[in-house]
C-alpha cells in the first residue's frame, strides 16, 4: 500500500511536469503576429495598409530634416549631434538623420514589396480591393525611390523581401532608379481611387499626379511638370485657404493634396523622438530659424507667411535669436500632421515650368495667386532670370520647413553659391547626403561606394 | 556479509542503524548522557551519537539527552554535529557520558549550500565562496548584492550611485555577454528572484533595485558559485555565476531566542564636487568671452552685479540625511518544529532633498517533522517599499546634475521665498532648471510589494533515498505614482510633453513560479566507506509572467489636480502589456569519493527555454570535476600542520538565455497611422537562435593549516563564451536593422586568491581575511571586424565606448590628448593618420574600465568584550571617464554651466604649463569648432581607489550584568561606511557608473550622484 502511495505521488509529479512543459515552453505571443500569417486573411488588408502609410509617415519628418536643415533655413541651437552636424554643415557619414532617412525609405520599400508579394495570392479578397492596395504600395515605393535618388544619388534597388538577397545589393545609377520610380508611380494611377472618394491622408490619383508634377520639375521636363500641376490646379477639388494662418493651424485643410496624419490625443502622436518635428522645433528647439531665413520670411514680400515663425523675447540670448519654427504643433494644438503635397506647390511648379518655357506672365500670375493670399505685394513681370529668382524665393516663403529648400538649390545648381555664402563649412559634397556608414559596413556590395567627399 | 545485510535492510525501507545486528556476541549495555554547547552549556538537540566502527547510533533529543543501547565493551563513542568538532570518547566502564561540543574553528566541515544540495566545504571540487551574515551584520547594507561587495574573490560589486535603494552591478568572473544580461543568477530560498530595476521609468541612467526589497538581516548566508562544477547544475542561466541566498531558519532549543536590533545614524556626502564660486566663474567667463573676441558686458557679465549672488547649488539640494532601522526577530522550536520570524523597518533618507527609501518587511520560516520520514518546510518573506526618487545623472532637469551645472549667479528662491520656475526671468533658462524646485516639487513615488514564498516537503524512503519537492513564488507588484507640476521642467517648460503638468501612473506585476523536484540517493560501500556515492536527479519548471499598464496625462487644469481621473487632464498615452517566458529543466549529479581522498563530480542539466524556436529549445550543460586530498596521502603524514590540502579541477559548460522573448520569430507588431491601428514588420526572426554557451575551466587549491588558523584558496580559470546572443547587423535595405543571432565570443581569464588567518588567538584576538582577484576580459570575435560603438555620443568622435576584437568590454574610445600647447593654450591631440587635421579618424582606444586587480581585506580585533572590524576595499588599474567634465571643464564651450575648480588651472597666457586648455567662448560656434573640448583622453582618469568601506566597533555587555534583567546579550555598535577613500580621481567619487548595469559602457561619471557616508550607532538586545 505504501509503495503505491509513494510511486503514485511520483507519477503525479512527473505527469504534472510533462503537461506543464508545453504551457511553459510555448507561450503564445500575444502582442505580435508571426510574419507568415500576415496577409493571409482579408482582415489583414486594412491593417497592413495602415502599416504602409505608417512607414511613409516615418519618412516625412526626415524630408523636412533633409530639405530644410541641410540648407540655409536653420541653425543648430540644442545638444543633439545630428542637428549640430546639419546646422553647422559638418555632415558625416555617421549622421543619425542620414541613416534614419535611408532606413525609413527602405522600410516603405520593404512593406510595398511585402504587399506586392503576398496580396496577389490572397484570392479571398475582391480583385478590385487588392488592386487598390497594390497601386498604393506601388506609388509609395516610387515616391521612396524618388526621395532616395535625390537625397543620396545612386542607391540600391530592392525588388523582393528576401533578406539574403537584400543584404548584398550594389548602388544602381540614379537615372535608372528615377526611371523605376517613374514607372512605379505611373503604374499605380489606374487602380488608385479617385480623389473625391478619399480623404487626403491616403493616396489617390491626385496624389500620384502631384508626385509626378514634382518628379518632372526635378527632372527638368517642364512641359510634363506644367501638365501635371495643371491637373490639380484645374481639378477644382482643392482651393487655397483664405489665410495663411489656416494653412499652418489646420489639418486636412482645403489645399492639402497629401498629408501624413497623426491621431491627436492617443498614442499615435509624433512624440518626443529625435525626429519629432514639434520636439525639435518647439519642444527642445534643437534647430531654430537661421537669421538669413528670418530676413526673408519677415520681409514685406513674404506677407502673412511670417507666421511660419514665432518669436519669444525671453528666449533671446547668445546665439539664440528667440525665433521658433511654428509649422508643427504638439498634439494638444492639433496641427502636428506633416503635409507632403499641397496646392500652392502646384502653383509654384507651374510657375517655374512656365518661366522656364518663357511664359513669364503666366509664371507671375501663379506666383501672385500665393502673394494675394498672403496679403503680400504682387510680383511684376521681369526677365526670366529675375522670375526664376523670384520663384526660388517664393518657394522659401510658401514652403519653408516642408522639406524643399535643399532639393531646390541642388536641382537648380544654386546650392554652391547660396550655401557657401551661408556657411564657410559648405562643401560641394553636401549636395548629396552620405550613404550611411552602417550601410556600407553591413552591405558588402557598398564597400568603397560612399558618395565623394564623405 | 554486512553489506548483504545492509542491502537487505535497505530494501525493507528500514533504518538499518536502529536494528541490532545480532552478529556480535559480546556483552553490551546502555549508555545515557547529555550533550551541550561548550560556550554556554545550552543543550544540543540533534547531535549524532554513534559507536565508532559500527552503524549503530542515535540522536539527542530536544534537551540534548541521548540513550544508546547495546554498546559493547571498550567501545568508542562519536559525537558529531554540523559546525562542531566531532568528539571521540572512550566509554571505559561508565554508564553516563556527558559531552560538551566545541564549535568548529575550521571552515572545513562547514556546510555549503551548492544549489540543490549541500556539501561539506572539505569535499568541494568546484569554486564556491560563502559569506556568512556575520560579515555584513554590522554594515548598514540595503540589499544582498551590496553585502557581497569586497567580500569575495572574483566578484565585482559596483554601486552605481549614492542613491538609497539604487542600482548595483554585480559581476562574477567578468562579463560574458555583449547584449544579453551579465547579471548573475540570484536564487533566494530556491527561487530565481527578480533582478535589476522594478520601476518602469528610468531616471537618467539611475534605476531602482529589486534586491533592495529583500531584508539582508534575514539572510543566514550567501554562496557564490563561480566555476562550472559548482554552477553547471543551473545550466542555461549560470554563465554569469550563481548567487545562492539562504534565509535564517529556526533552531531547536529549550529557549526561544528573541533579538531586537536598533540602528540609527546619518548619511552625508563623502566629497562634494568642487565648483567655482560666483566671482571665480565670472572672471573665467569674462576671460572666455574676451578670448573669443566678444564683449563680456554685452553678455550681462558685470563684476559686482552678476556675482552679487553666490549660491552653492550642491549645498542647496543636499542635506545630512537620517538613517534608521529596527528589527525584531525570534527563532526557536523543538525537535519537531522550528521557526524563524522577523519584522524589519528601514527608513533611509537620501542626501538629495526629497529622496527617501522606506522598507517594511517580515519573514516567517517554518520547519516541521511530521514523522521520521516526512518533513515540511515553508519560507515566507513579505516586504513593502516606498521609494521617493529624484531624477539624476544626464537628465537636464536632474537634481544633483542640475545643481553642479547651475550658475552660482542665480538663487533657488525669489525675494518672497518662492521657488523660481522654468519660465521665470530670475533663473537661467534652458538647458538649466532650478534644481531645488526639481527636487521639491515633483512627486516620484515608487511603491513595491515583494513576496517570496515557498513550501517544501521531503520524504525519506530510506536513510539514503530521499525525495524533495518545493514550490515557490516570487511576486513583485510595483506602482509608480508621479506628477510633475507646471512649475517644473517637464510639467511646465516643454509644451510637447507637459505644458501644464505631467502625470504618470503605472502598475506592473512580475511573478515567477518555480517547482523543483529532487530525488537523492547516497550509497557507500567498503570499510570506512571506501567508495561513497551521491546521486541526484531533479527537474524544475519555471514560469515568469510580466503584466504592466501605464497611463500618462497632460494639461492639468491646475497643479492641485495631480491625478488624471476627475481632473479633466488629457490622457496623453496609455498602454498595457503582458508577456511570459518559461524554462523546463532536468538535471542530475553524481559525486564519488574514494577513500575520502579522491573526489569526483559530474553534473548535467538539460534546459528548455521558451525564448528559442522549437528546434533549438533545449540545451545541454554538463560539467566534470575532480579533487585530490593531498593531505590524506601517506607522504604527507609528516606534515601534520596540514588539516586539509586539496587540489581541484573542473571543466564544464553553462549558458545564458536572457534576451527578449520571441526573438526567433519574424514578427509584425502594431502600427498606427492617422488614428488607425494596423500592422507593420517589427522583428526579423532567426529560427536558429541558440543559447550563449560558456566553456569554463577552473583549477584550484584549497588548504587549511594549523587547525584552521590559516586557510586559503587559490583558483585559476579560463572561460570562453561563444555564440554570443548578439544583434546580427543587416543593412536596412533588407527592411530590418538586424536580427538576434549568435555571433562572436568573449573570454575571461583570471586568478583569485582568498586567505583567512587567525593572527593572534589569546585574550586579544586578531583575524584577517583577504581576497584578491584579477580578471582579464577580452572580446575574441565579433560578427565582422568593424567595431561596435556604444556609450554616449561625444564631441568630435563617434561614441565614448567601443567594442572591438582584442579589447575588453568597457573600452573607452576617443582622441589621444597630448597636453596643452604652452604657446597658444590649445589642446594638442595625437594626429593618428598624420593628415594634419584632427578628425574622428584620429580616435583610438584610450583605456578601459576594468580593474587590473580588485579585492578586500577585513581585520577583526577583539579584546574582552570589545570587537573592532576594519574592512577595506580596493580597485586598481581601472579607468573612469569623467564625462561630467565635458561640461564642467569645457574650455569655454558655453557659459551656461558652472566649472570645477580645476578650471582655475587653465592656460591664461603664453608660457603657462598646464593640462587645462584655454577658455574661449564664441556664441555661434559649433561644438566641433572648439578644438579644446573634443572628446579625448583628457577626460579619462585613473579610477583606482582604496576605501575604508566599513569600520565598526562593538561592545558586548558582560553577562553577569545582564542575567538579573533576564537578558541574554546586549551589544552596542558604532559603525561607519566610506569613512576614508584614497584615490587620484578628481570627481567626487571613484565608485560610479552612470549607465547603471551597463557592461559595454561602465565606469562613466556623468553627473552621477556620488557615494555617501553613513555613520550609525546600533543596539542589539538578545533575550
Amino acid at each position: 500500500m505504501r509503495f503505491d502511495l509513494k510511486y503514485g505521488f511520483l507519477t503525479v509529479v512527473a505527469l504534472l511536469a510533462v503537461s506543464g512543459c508545453r504551457e511553459v515552453l510555448e507561450p503564445q505571443p500575444n502582442n505580435v503576429l508571426t510574419a507568415d500569417i500576415v496577409l493571409t486573411t482579408p482582415e489583414d488588408v486594412p491593417a497592413v495598409r495602415v502599416g504602409l502609410y505608417g512607414a511613409v509617415r516615418g519618412t516625412a519628418p526626415l524630408t523636412v530634416v533633409a530639405g530644410d536643415l541641410t540648407a540655409d533655413m536653420a541653425t543648430h541651437n540644442g545638444t543633439f549631434t545630428v542637428y549640430n552636424e546639419l546646422g553647422n554643415k559638418r555632415i558625416t557619414s555617421s549622421n543619425g538623420a542620414a541613416s534614419a532617412f535611408w532606413g525609413s525609405l527602405y522600410q516603405v520599400i520593404y512593406i510595398s514589396n511585402f504587399i506586392q508579394e503576398r496580396l496577389p495570392r490572397l484570392t479571398s479578397v475582391p480583385q478590385a480591393q487588392r488592386n487598390e492596395l497594390l497601386a498604393e504600395a506601388s506609388l509609395m515605393e516610387g515616391y521612396a525611390y524618388f526621395l532616395a535618388a535625390y537625397t543620396y544619388g545612386d542607391v540600391p534597388f530592392v525588388t523582393t523581401t528576401d533578406v539574403d538577397a537584400n543584404r548584398n545589393l550594389p548602388r544602381v545609377p540614379r537615372a535608372q532608379v528615377l526611371d523605376s520610380a517613374l514607372r512605379y508611380m505611373q503604374r499605380a494611377i489606374p487602380n488608385l481611387p479617385d480623389s473625391a472618394s478619399a480623404i487626403t491622408a491616403f493616396a489617390s490619383k491626385d496624389v500620384a499626379n502631384a508626385m509626378l508634377a514634382r518628379f518632372y520639375l526635378y527632372n527638368r521636363n517642364w512641359q510634363e511638370a506644367e501638365n501635371h500641376a495643371n491637373r490639380l490646379i484645374n481639378a477644382g477639388r482643392f482651393r487655397l485657404e483664405s489665410s495663411f494662418e489656416r494653412v499652418i493651424t489646420r489639418e486636412f485643410d482645403s489645399e492639402t493634396i497629401f498629408e501624413m496624419g497623426f491621431g491627436n490625443t492617443s498614442n499615435d502622436d509624433p512624440g518626443t523622438s529625435t525626429f519629432g518635428l514639434n520636439n525639435i522645433f518647439i519642444g527642445r528647439r534643437e534647430v531654430i530659424p537661421s537669421n538669413e531665413f528670418l530676413l526673408l520670411i519677415l520681409s514685406q514680400e513674404s506677407g502673412e507667411r511670417r507666421l511660419t515663425v514665432d518669436f519669444d523675447f525671453s528666449r533671446q540670448r547668445g546665439s539664440d535669436n528667440g525665433f521658433s519654427v511654428n509649422k508643427y504643433s504638439g498634439p494638444d494644438q492639433g496641427f502636428n500632421n506633416i503635409t507632403l503635397f499641397r496646392l500652392p506647390e502646384m502653383y509654384l511648379i507651374r510657375a517655374e515650368a512656365r518661366a522656364r518655357q518663357g511664359n513669364l506672365t503666366g509664371a507671375a500670375a501663379d506666383v501672385n495667386v500665393l502673394r494675394r493670399r498672403a496679403r503680400a505685394p504682387e510680383l511684376s513681370v521681369g526677365n526670366q532670370a529675375d522670375m526664376l529668382t523670384a520663384i526660388e524665393r517664393e518657394r522659401v516663403y510658401e514652403l519653408a520647413f516642408e522639406g524643399h529648400r535643399w532639393y531646390d538649390l541642388v536641382r537648380t545648381g544654386r546650392a554652391g553659391a547660396v550655401m557657401s555664402a551661408f556657411s564657410s563649412n559648405w562643401r560641394e559634397a553636401y549636395e548629396r547626403w552620405p550613404v550611411p556608414q552602417t550601410e556600407i559596413q553591413r552591405n558588402p556590395a557598398l564597400r568603397g561606394q560612399q558618395n565623394p567627399g564623405y | 556479509m554486512k553489506i548483504l545485510l545492509r542491502f537487505f535492510l535497505f530494501s525493507l525501507f528500514v533504518l538499518p542503524a536502529l536494528f541490532p545486528t545480532g552478529l556480535h556476541a559480546q556483552q553490551t549495555r546502555t549508555i545515557t548522557g547529555r550533550v551541550t554547547q561548550s560556550e554556554d552549556s545550552e543543550p544540543m538537540p540533534g547531535v549524532s551519537v554513534s559507536i565508532k566502527g559500527t552503524t549503530s547510533g542515535t540522536l539527542t533529543d530536544a534537551g540534548g539527552n541521548y540513550s544508546l543501547p547495546n554498546v559493547p565493551e571498550r567501545a568508542v563513542l562519536l559525537f558529531s554535529f554540523i559546525g562542531r568538532q566531532t568528539q571521540e570518547v572512550a566509554t571505559g566502564n561508565r554508564a553516563a557520558i556527558n559531552v560538551q561540543l566545541e564549535p568548529n574553528v575550521t571552515e572545513l566541515t562547514q556546510v555549503v549550500v551548492t544549489g540543490y544540495t549541500t556539501t561539506q566545504r572539505r569535499d568541494i571540487t568546484g569554486s564556491v565562496a560563502t559569506i556568512s551574515s556575520e560579515k555584513f551584520k554590522d554594515i548598514p547594507v540595503v540589499g544582498m548584492d551590496q553585502a557581497l561587495q569586497g567580500q569575495v574573490a572574483g566578484v565585482q560589486v559596483t554601486q552605481s550611485s549614492g542613491t538609497p535603494g539604487g542600482g548595483i552591478t554585480v559581476r562574477v568572473r567578468g562579463a560574458t555577454s555583449i547584449n544579453a544580461s551579465n547579471r548573475p543568477l540570484f536564487i533566494v530560498d530556491g527561487i530565481q528572484v527578480e533582478d535589476g530595476a522594478l520601476a518602469l521609468r528610468g531616471f537618467g541612467g539611475q534605476n531602482d533595485n529589486a534586491f533592495s526589497a529583500i531584508n539582508p538581516n534575514d539572510i543566514e548566508s550567501i554562496e557564490v558559485l563561480k566555476d562550472a562544477a559548482a554552477k553547471a547544475l543551473y545550466g542555461a542561466r549560470a554563465a554569469n555565476g550563481v548567487v545562492i541566498v539562504t534565509t535564517k531558519r529556526g533552531k531547536a532549543g529549550t529557549r526561544t531566542r528573541i533579538e531586537g536590533d536598533v540602528q540609527r545614524g546619518f548619511i552625508e556626502m563623502v566629497r562634494k564636487p568642487q565648483m567655482l564660486n560666483a566671482t571665480e566663474l565670472l572672471e573665467l567667463q569674462r576671460e572666455a568671452i574676451t578670448n573669443g573676441g566678444g564683449d563680456p558686458e554685452r553678455q550681462g557679465l558685470i563684476p559686482g552685479v552678476t556675482n552679487g549672488v553666490n549660491t552653492d547649488w550642491v549645498d542647496a539640494v543636499t542635506r545630512r540625511a537620517l538613517y534608521q532601522q529596527y528589527q525584531l526577530s525570534a527563532r526557536g522550536g523543538n525537535e519537531r518544529t522550528q521557526f524563524y520570524t522577523s519584522i524589519n523597518y528601514r527608513d533611509e533618507e537620501g542626501v538629495q532633498l526629497n529622496n527617501r527609501f522606506i522598507r517594511f518587511s517580515g519573514t516567517l520560516n517554518l520547519d516541521h517533522k511530521a514523522s521520521d520520514k516526512l518533513s515540511f518546510g515553508s519560507n515566507l518573506m513579505i516586504s513593502r517599499l516606498r521609494n521617493d526618487r529624484v531624477k539624476g545623472d544626464n537628465f537636464l532637469d536632474g537634481v544633483y546634475s542640475g545643481a553642479i551645472k547651475s550658475l552660482p549667479f542665480f538663487s533657488p528662491y525669489d525675494e518672497q521665498g518662492r521657488l523660481y520656475g522654468p519660465n521665470s526671468g530670475g533663473y537661467a533658462g534652458f538647458p538649466n532648471f532650478n534644481p531645488v524646485a526639481q527636487a521639491l516639487l515633483p512627486r516620484f513615488q515608487t511603491f513595491a510589494t515583494k513576496i517570496i514564498g515557498g513550501l517544501s516537503a521531503e520524504y525519506a524512503f530510506t536513510r539514503r533515498l530521499r525525495f524533495r519537492t518545493k514550490a515557490s513564488v516570487d511576486f513583485n507588484g510595483v506602482t509608480e505614482d508621479q506628477f510633475e507640476p507646471s512649475s517644473t521642467a517637464i510639467g511646465g517648460f516643454l509644451p510637447s510633453v507637459g505644458g501644464r503638468g505631467y502625470g504618470v501612473y503605472s502598475n506592473g506585476t512580475y511573478i515567477t513560479l518555480v517547482n523543483t523536484n529532487i530525488l537523492t540517493y547516497s550509497y557507500a560501500i567498503g570499510e570506512n566507506e571506501t567508495h561513497a556515492f551521491d546521486f541526484l536527479l531533479g527537474n524544475e519548471l519555471l514560469q515568469r509572467t510580466e503584466r504592466t499598464a501605464s497611463v500618462s496625462g497632460r494639461l492639468f487644469p491646475r497643479d492641485d489636480f495631480t491625478y488624471i481621473s476627475g481632473s479633466g487632464a488629457l490622457v496623453d498615452e496609455g498602454g498595457s502589456f503582458f508577456i511570459q517566458n518559461g524554462l523546463v529543466s532536468f538535471f542530475s549529479e553524481v559525486k564519488y569519493k574514494f577513500k575520502d581522498k579522491y573526489l569526483f563530480g559530474a553534473t548535467t542539466r538539460y534546459d528548455g527555454s521558451s525564448r528559442f524556436g522549437s528546434g533549438r529549445r533545449f540545451g545541454f550543460f554538463p560539467s566534470l570535476s575532480a579533487g585530490w586530498r593531498i593531505s590524506a596521502e601517506p607522504f604527507m603524514e609528516k606534515y601534520t600542520f596540514f588539516d586539509d590540502l586539496r587540489l581541484k579541477a573542473s571543466y564544464g559548460f553553462t549558458g545564458n538565455e536572457r534576451i527578449g522573448d520571441f526573438q526567433f520569430l519574424t514578427q509584425f507588431g502594431g502600427a498606427q497611422y492617422n488614428g488607425n491601428s494596423g500592422l507593420a514588420p517589427t522583428v526579423l526572426g532567426n529560427s536558429a537562435l541558440q543559447w550563449e554557451r560558456t566553456r569554463e575551466i577552473n583549477v584550484g587549491i584549497e588548504a587549511s593549516l594549523w587547525s584552521g588558523r590559516l586557510s586559503g584558496t587559490l583558483d585559476v580559470y579560463t572561460n570562453l563564451t561563444t555564440s554570443l546572443l548578439n544583434t546580427f547587423p543587416l543593412p536596412t535595405t533588407t527592411g530590418f536593422g538586424g536580427f538576434q543571432g549568435n555571433i562572436g565570443s568573449v573570454s575571461n581569464r583570471g586568478i583569485e586568491f582568498a586567505v583567512n588567518s587567525v593572527n593572534i588567538d589569546r585574550l586579544f584576538k586578531w583575524r584577517t581575511s583577504l581576497n584578491l582577484s584579477r580578471n582579464v576580459n577580452r572580446v575574441e570575435s565579433l560578427s565582422d571586424t568593424l567595431p561596435l560603438f556604444r556609450g554616449y555620443t561625444a564631441t568630435g568622435i563617434t561614441t565614448t565606448n567601443v567594442i572591438q576584437v582584442g579589447q575588453p568590454l568597457g573600452t573607452f574610445w576617443g582622441l589621444n590628448f597630448l597636453g596643452v600647447d604652452p604657446a597658444t593654450g590649445d589642446a594638442i591631440y595625437e594626429d593618428l593618420d598624420g593628415n594634419g587635421t584632427i578628425t574622428e579618424d584620429d580616435a583610438k582606444v584610450i583605456g578601459n574600465a576594468q580593474p587590473k586587480l580588485l579585492g578586500g581585506i577585513t581585520n577583526t580585533f577583539s579584546w574582552r568584550n570589545f570587537d573592532l572590524s576594519l574592512f577595506f576595499q580596493f580597485s586598481y588599474g581601472n579607468k573612469i571617464l569623467n564625462f561630467s567634465n565635458t561640461s564642467l571643464l569645457n574650455a569655454g564651450q558655453d557659459i551656461q554651466t558652472n566649472q570645477t575648480r580645476e578650471a582655475l588651472r587653465r592656460w591664461r597666457r603664453p608660457g603657462d604649463i598646464t593640462d587645462v586648455p584655454r577658455y574661449q567662448f564664441n556664441p555661434d560656434r559649433a561644438e566641433e569648432d572648439n578644438p579644446n573640448n573634443l572628446h579625448s583622453s583628457r577626460f579619462l582618469e585613473d579610477g583606482s581607489f582604496v576605501r575604508l568601506k566599513n569600520i565598526s566597533l562593538g561592545y558586548n555587555l558582560p553577562k553577569e550584568w545582564l542575567t538579573r534583567f533576564r537578558v541574554q546579550s546586549v551589544r552596542i555598535l558604532a559603525s561607519a561606511t566610506n569613512l576614508l577613500t584614497l584615490t587620484r580621481y578628481t570627481g567626487p567619487d571613484p565608485e560610479v557608473s552612470t549607465l547603471d548595469g551597463s557592461t559595454a559602457a561602465q565606469g562613466i561619471d556623468f553627473f552621477t550622484f556620488p557615494q555617501v557616508r553613513t555613520m550609525m550607532v546600533g543596539l542589539t538586545v538578545g533575550f
